[in-house]
């Protein structure tokens, strides 16, 4: 995971790192089996552990990337069973206090997002209130069951009205949240009602005998395929999982044991059982700021990252993480068998790890380039509004008609085609103020045209000083989508080399790692134009350049090298140990001047080094400069 | 999952008959074969007595999805009716028509037709679906209510 910047030619220390996370994963497979369902028998150990600390607890932490670099964060990835673990001590954190049961806890953490501090406040103000609100337990004034088979559930929610004390404690004695979880939640009608009463599902309407019914704390009960049904729907076509009763206006939302056991029946319900817990587990990511959910498709893991946490740290460090998956899994139900294990596959395709930014959609390294400035650019390149720069810069308005002209060719007298008058394209004056005298205009620097003029020219120059640093951006962009030819390619290569030279398969792999460092480092150059334009003007943008350039080289050097290696080879097929040794050589000092370039970016936002050239928040007001202009 | 809904709309279908408000009408569609179709309704809703609507039988399809009634109906004025809340399609605009607002399965149609009544003399502002009447009701009740007496002029029932 860190070896990247640190280019080694030992390949045998590489293959260990994985191996030692491949045990890791196991590890924690086993542990997860082990505590998945028996919610009800854990130690709350960690009672006091108020804050989502997860790096305190060594038990469950895949290596955390030391913060070694100015220019890293420190963040830890998490698979879903680690969060759902830290749910876990939430819930029971918060059932521990309140003296309820866990799958009350749970629901009183998610109504509130999961802000303990707030639920605790709230519960300590008005118990029965929250728990309502949460759709623990039906308000006071209970809408009454409509259909007339619930004798007794009349008298059971008649009692939960008593005082403050005695409804925490019917609560948990209440058989919704019974602790042995199949029986949980579910009432067979025949123990709550007269026996001659058949049940008629008021969903359905069906009513034989063999109908189970099944209900809430709110006693609305319905056959259990229709639950199903809609929990199916709800989970798989909303992607919701706070799954309320199906009675009108009741607000009373079921427990987790009670969506499982409804999803159990039914065999497209068993699978989305995986997909309910992956929702519970990103609505808790999405509340938790210190937490981010892997954007790419298919990827369950988690990363998080603290220091991150606050927008306003933003505009220090730019927080590129990755979720220590690679490539993009198959099957999204299984993210700990494809994660880290393709790292090792030689054959396999190119795969990618999961790396993004914690701070904002970009799913992309955009280092060195903080947040908000990578958006400002990509804003801009996304709008049009560089089309009505051109035609700003390459067109003049009539000065009679105000028609658009764009000038394609020949002299300055111009003859305006709709309204036929006549005019000069440098100075915009009349033609037949010029005489005959046009080639020496000179009546360009005088009154009239001259502030029209420079706005014109300023114009052009903000969109040529836009282009300069687009170009770059793009090709950059173009180079790094075409490496997974040059990937292909290089494959290809590596194992022409194994034929034609003594070279092993460990010998020749400093082909892949110069292909990896050149993508790496022309990600990195790709975002310094983005940044070069909005770094104001000055000594600082200077330097910048610099190192900006001195990288360039870098990367365009080896890339000849890796591109045209090939040809070199078939000339000197004898001399592949020279050509590996270049290579090799040009990939340590690209990788060093990109370490140079992301380091010195860095420590500037650090110490506020950078100023910019548009208003960029958490930043002063922006330098004056010609290309402002937006 | 299509059982239930076939089963559940019969069953409305039974229900209805046997007893519905004053003035409604609600029926299943005809097929092109005459068969009938039960994802497909044709209901009436008459405007409420002393309301602008009053005397109007205002004509509206009902068109049930396959996972009905874990997902709710799609309800249409046939034509579009001059209301706040109804798109210039037709479709009616009510939170309890909406799965991820208050849709619960064990709504009925006849509460559903019960609270379209409701909806056409108690329009909710802050979810306006056409701009035409939204706009005449927020800045001129007056001519709102005339044209709103024209339409359900324009409706009697037969």
């Amino acid at each position: 995971m860190s070896s990247d910047y640190e280019f080694s030619d030992n390949e045998g220390e590489y293959y260990d790192s994985d191996e030692m996370m491949d045990d890791y994963q196991n590890d924690e497979d086993e542990e997860m089996e082990g505590d998945k369902y028996n919610n009800h028998n854990h130690n709350n150990n960690n009672m006091n552990d108020d804050d989502y600390d997860y790096t305190n607890d060594d038990d469950f932490r895949i290596p955390t990337k030391s913060k070694s670099k100015s220019y890293q964060v420190e963040y830890t990835s998490l698979t879903q069973s680690l969060v759902e673990k830290s749910m876990k001590e939430e819930v029971d954190h918060v059932s521990g206090i309140f003296g309820v049961e866990p799958s009350t806890a749970t629901l009183l953490l998610r109504h509130l997002g999961w802000n303990k501090e707030r639920l605790i406040d709230k519960y300590m103000e008005n118990p029965t209130q929250i728990l309502v609100d949460s759709g623990c337990q039906v308000p006071e004034t209970i809408p009454s069951p409509s259909s007339s088979h619930s004798v007794d559930d009349k008298s059971s929610s008649s009692s939960r009205r008593a005082t403050r004390s005695s409804s925490k404690l019917l609560l948990l004695s209440s058989s919704i949240t019974s602790p042995s979880r199949s029986s949980s939640a579910q009432k067979k009608i025949s123990s709550t009602s007269d026996s001659s009463m058949t049940f008629t599902c008021p969903i359905c309407y069906d009513d034989s005998p063999s109908l189970i019914a099944l209900s809430l704390t709110c006693a609305h009960s319905a056959c259990s395929g229709c639950w199903t049904a809609y929990a199916i729907s709800k989970i798989r076509d909303e992607g919701e999982h706070c799954i309320r009763c199906m009675t009108e206006g009741c607000a009373v939302v079921a427990p987790d044991e009670f969506i499982h056991r409804v999803l159990r029946d039914d065999d497209d319900g068993k699978d989305l059982e995986g997909r309910f817990e992956e929702l519970v587990v990103r609505g808790f990511v999405a509340s938790n700021p210190k937490l981010k959910f892997c954007p790419y498709p298919g990827c369950t893991n988690t990363v998080s990252c603290p220091s991150a946490a606050s927008k306003s740290v933003l505009s220090m460090l730019v927080p590129i993480v990755s979720c220590g998956a690679r490539g993009i899994p198959s099957s999204s139900q299984n993210p700990t068998s494809t994660s880290l294990s393709t790292a090792t596959n030689t054959s396999s395709a190119h795969t990618k790890e999961h790396i993004f930014c914690f701070g904002c959609p970009i799913e992309s390294d955009h280092r060195p380039v903080i947040c908000a400035v990578a958006r400002l650019w990509m804003k801009k390149c996304e709008d049009d509004s560089e089309t009505a720069n051109w035609i700003k810069s390459n067109t003049k308005e009539c000065s009679q008609c105000q028609s658009t002209i764009e000038k394609n060719g020949g002299c300055n007298h111009m003859t305006c085609k709709k309204c036929r008058y006549e005019f000069c394209w440098v100075c915009m004056g009349p033609w037949s103020e010029h005489g005959t005298a046009w080639y020496s205009c000179n009546r360009y620097d005088e009154k009239g045209g001259v502030e029209a003029r420079d706005a014109q020219s300023r114009s052009r120059a903000s969109l040529e000083r836009y282009l300069h640093y687009y170009n770059r951006w793009a090709n950059h962009e173009q180079s790094t989508k075409l490496s997974l030819d040059l990937y292909a390619k290089t494959e290809k290569k590596m194992t022409d080399m194994q034929i034609t030279s003594s070279l092993t398969w460990i010998e020749v792999q400093f082909m892949k790692k110069a292909v990896e460092a050149l993508e790496k480092c022309r990600e990195t150059l790709k975002w310094t134009y983005a940044m070069g334009y909005y770094l104001g003007r000055g000594n600082e943008k200077e330097l910048f350049e610099d190192n900006q350039r001195d990288l360039e080289r870098a990367v365009e050097d080896l890339a000849e090298l890796l591109e045209g290696g090939g040809v070199e080879m078939e000339k000197e097929k004898e001399n592949v140990g020279g050509l590996r040794q270049r290579i090799t050589d040009k990939t340590v000092y690209v990788q060093k001047r990109n370490e140079i370039m992301l380091e010195d970016t860095a420590i500037g936002f650090q110490d506020g080094r950078w100023k910019w050239n548009v208003g960029v928040d958490g930043f002063e007001e922006p330098i004056e400069d010609f290309g402002g202009v937006v | 999952m299509s059982g239930i809904c076939r089963v559940r709309l019969a069953e409305e279908r039974k229900q209805w008959r046997k007893d519905h408000p004053f003035g409604f009408y609600a029926k299943p569609a005809k097929s092109a074969d005459g068969s009938m179709n039960l994802l497909e309704w044709e209901v009436g809703i008459p405007g409420k007595t002393g309301t602008p609507w009053e005397g109007g039988l205002f004509k509206l399809t009902m068109i049930f999805p396959e996972d009905y009634p874990s997902k709710p109906p799609k309800c249409k004025f046939t034509p579009p009716l001059f209301h706040p809340n109804v798109y210039p399609s037709g479709t009616v605009c009510l939170s309890i028509l909406d799965e991820e607002k208050s849709w619960k399965p064990a709504i009925t149609i006849r509460q559903i037709l019960l609270g379209i009544q409701d909806l056409l003399d108690d329009p909710n502002v802050l979810d306006p679906a056409q701009s035409d009447a939204y706009t005449m009701f927020k800045n001129d009740k007056v001519a709102y209510e005339k044209k709103i007496k024209i339409q359900a002029r324009d409706n009697i029932s037969r």
